[in-house]
């Protein structure tokens, strides 16, 4: 017991200092703690300057919590959804997040029918370069002052559609790779369909019901509820076979139409930033340097090649919204940074662990990751140098 | 006035609000009650970043706008009330007929009926005039009297020819 407290509490303050290491430099948080976990994990580097820093053990009890990161990142994804403001612009939402799907998602999956990956690597690679990271992104739009801008509306959309697309797309994912053959896989993707259905409805027409569940004067049960339920379904929907993480997605739609939803993000926020900054720790805890060193090819090719899908997909859902060219520009610098739904999915296939799907893909995704979130915040950051540039090669006039 | 309302996923509500001319006022309420205020010169120019209110001072602040603290009387001009009679303070603007009359020349008492009871003359301030202390351009009267009264001595020392 005293040596996994100890490991714990190492884990918890790694993760605290590279955090607010990050937040000094104006960086994402999410490489720092996954650079953390890698230093810190069993894997290489095991000493620094001959201090041996291999502190932190693979141990179930931080794969709980990760998985708990997982469960409650996609379950505040699904309450902080907007459905009346995808109703409301449904048209352009549609739009921006067709261009964004068709040439970032068309990108990935070119790069690996390139490589002759089966398609059910390929349907990973394409999925992991194709989901933009809401968590980046929404800081840096912060950061900036660009939340109070035009150029917002389009990224933030791209970003709703974003949302619903891996929300299904991670269902179907996790029913295809269930196992057994074509009729096996059709079984399992409807079995997942009926249950996310079954959530769905609840969802949406137990509301009032939820309302009433969830109605107390004392935060302390509050968060008790909401942590016990989302962690309950998202564990029945595992034992069924269906993604934990969809399911909590489904759940926290729900909730996100009752008038709770301020109150879990002030209550539930803290729990869940605990529970995501372990899952990107774990990420780095169980990644193998050497593997990684080993995809820095591909990891290269794929960042030089979705920054321009997704810079050249950005700026054309700028023009979707009628914005001037220096905005459109910046949608599409906005989009660049990949974070931790691309993680979730490389989870996900880590966990299905076949093939390329359990070495060279959570390999990819780590390198991959750890540059576009720092990329992307750089790029966002350095904007106005990057379009200046572009515009005055331009000689067209605003 | 139209305010422009959005969702914004995790991070709360946006809120814009038209000034005068083309300026807006950009409102960001985070769902941590944090509230970042913006200012664009044109709807089409980059948002300025303001400042930045806890949700605490927030409301502090908006009760201080609301008038909770403290609410300004708007009238066009300040008054403080006296019983039935109210000061008021009365302008002598350049070229007026009062320049260079003496207090007992203007004799406003008795042509008005409001009696002034201080001068304000730039950063000093005569109270109790004398009857031959003189009006200059640029002084401010401090008068007491009825509305009727007051209105009555307005109109005399705008119009006061003689």
């Amino acid at each position: 017991m005293a040596e996994l407290l100890l490991e714990v509490g190492i884990a918890l303050t790694g993760i605290a200092i590279a955090g607010g290491l990050a937040t000094r430099s104006t960086l994402s948080v999410i490489p720092a703690y996954i650079v953390v976990g890698i230093v810190l994990g069993p894997n290489e580097p095991t000493s620094i300057l001959g201090l041996p820093v291999a502190l932190v053990g693979d141990r179930e009890f931080i794969d709980v919590l990760a998985e708990l990161g997982v469960v409650f990142l996609l379950f505040f994804l699904g309450l902080e959804f907007s459905v009346d403001q995808l109703l409301q612009d449904r048209k352009r939402i549609t739009a921006v997040g067709g261009i964004d799907f068709l040439i970032n998602f068309g990108v990935g999956a070119a790069i690996g029918l390139a490589l002759g990956w089966p398609i059910v690597e390929t349907l990973f690679l394409a999925g992991i370069v194709y989901i933009s990271s809401s968590a980046v992104i929404t800081k840096s739009l912060i950061q900036e002052g660009w939340i109070a801008n035009d150029e917002s509306s389009p990224i933030l959309g791209t970003l709703v559609f974003e949302d619903i697309l891996i929300a299904v797309y991670l269902a179907l994912l996790a029913a295809i790779t269930g196992g057994g053959g074509l009729r096996q896989a059709v079984i399992s993707v409807g079995t997942a369909f009926l249950f996310l259905g079954g959530l769905a409805a609840i969802a949406w027409y137990g509301a009032g019901w939820l309302d009433r569940v969830f109605s107390t004067t004392s935060d302390e049960l509050f968060v008790l509820r909401i942590v016990g339920l989302t962690t309950l379904v998202a564990g029945a929907a595992l034992a069924l076979g269906v993604s934990e993480a969809v399911a909590a997605f489904f759940l926290g739609t729900g909730l996100s139409q009752t008038s709770h939803v301020e109150r879990i993000e002030h209550v539930v926020t803290p729990a869940r930033d605990i529970f995501a900054a372990v899952f990107f720790f774990s990420i780095g805890l169980t990644t193998d340097v050497t593997l990684v060193a080993g995809v820095a090819a591909l990891v290269g090719a794929a960042v030089v090649l979705t920054t321009l899908a997704k810079f050249v997909s950005g700026t054309l859902s700028g023009r979707v919204y009628d914005l001037t060219r220096r905005r459109s520009l910046r949608v599409g610098l906005g989009l660049v940074p990949r974070g931790e739904f691309s993680l979730v999915l490389a989870t996900l296939a880590a966990s299905i662990g076949t093939g390329r799907l359990g070495t060279v893909i959570p390999a990819f995704t780590v390198g991959y990751v750890l540059v576009m979130s720092i990329l992307g915040s750089v790029l966002i950051q350095r904007a106005d140098t990057i379009t200046d540039a572009l515009l005055s090669r331009t000689t067209s006039a605003e | 006035m139209t305010v422009y309302e959005t969702d914004v996923p995790g991070v709360g509500k946006k809120f814009e609000v038209d000034l005068d001319g083309d300026e807006r006022l950009v409102l960001v309420m985070h769902h941590d009650g944090k509230r970042e205020f913006f200012h664009k010169t044109s709807p089409d120019a980059d948002a300025e970043r303001l400042f930045t209110l806890s949700g605490q001072r927030a409301r502090e602040v908006g009760a201080i706008i609301q008038g909770a603290y403290f609410q300004p009387v708007e009238l066009s001009d300040v008054e403080v009330p006296l019983g039935d009679a109210i000061i008021e303070w009365v302008d002598v603007e350049v070229g007026c007929g009062l320049e260079g009359q003496t207090l007992a020349d203007a004799n406003l008492r008795k042509r008005s009926g409001a009696s002034v009871i201080a001068i304000q003359r730039e950063s000093e301030t005569i109270p109790n005039p004398d009857p031959d202390e003189t009006f200059h351009a640029g002084d401010i009267l401090v008068a007491l009297g009825t509305r009727e009264e007051l209105d009555a001595l307005e109109r005399l020392v705008e119009s006061d020819e003689d």
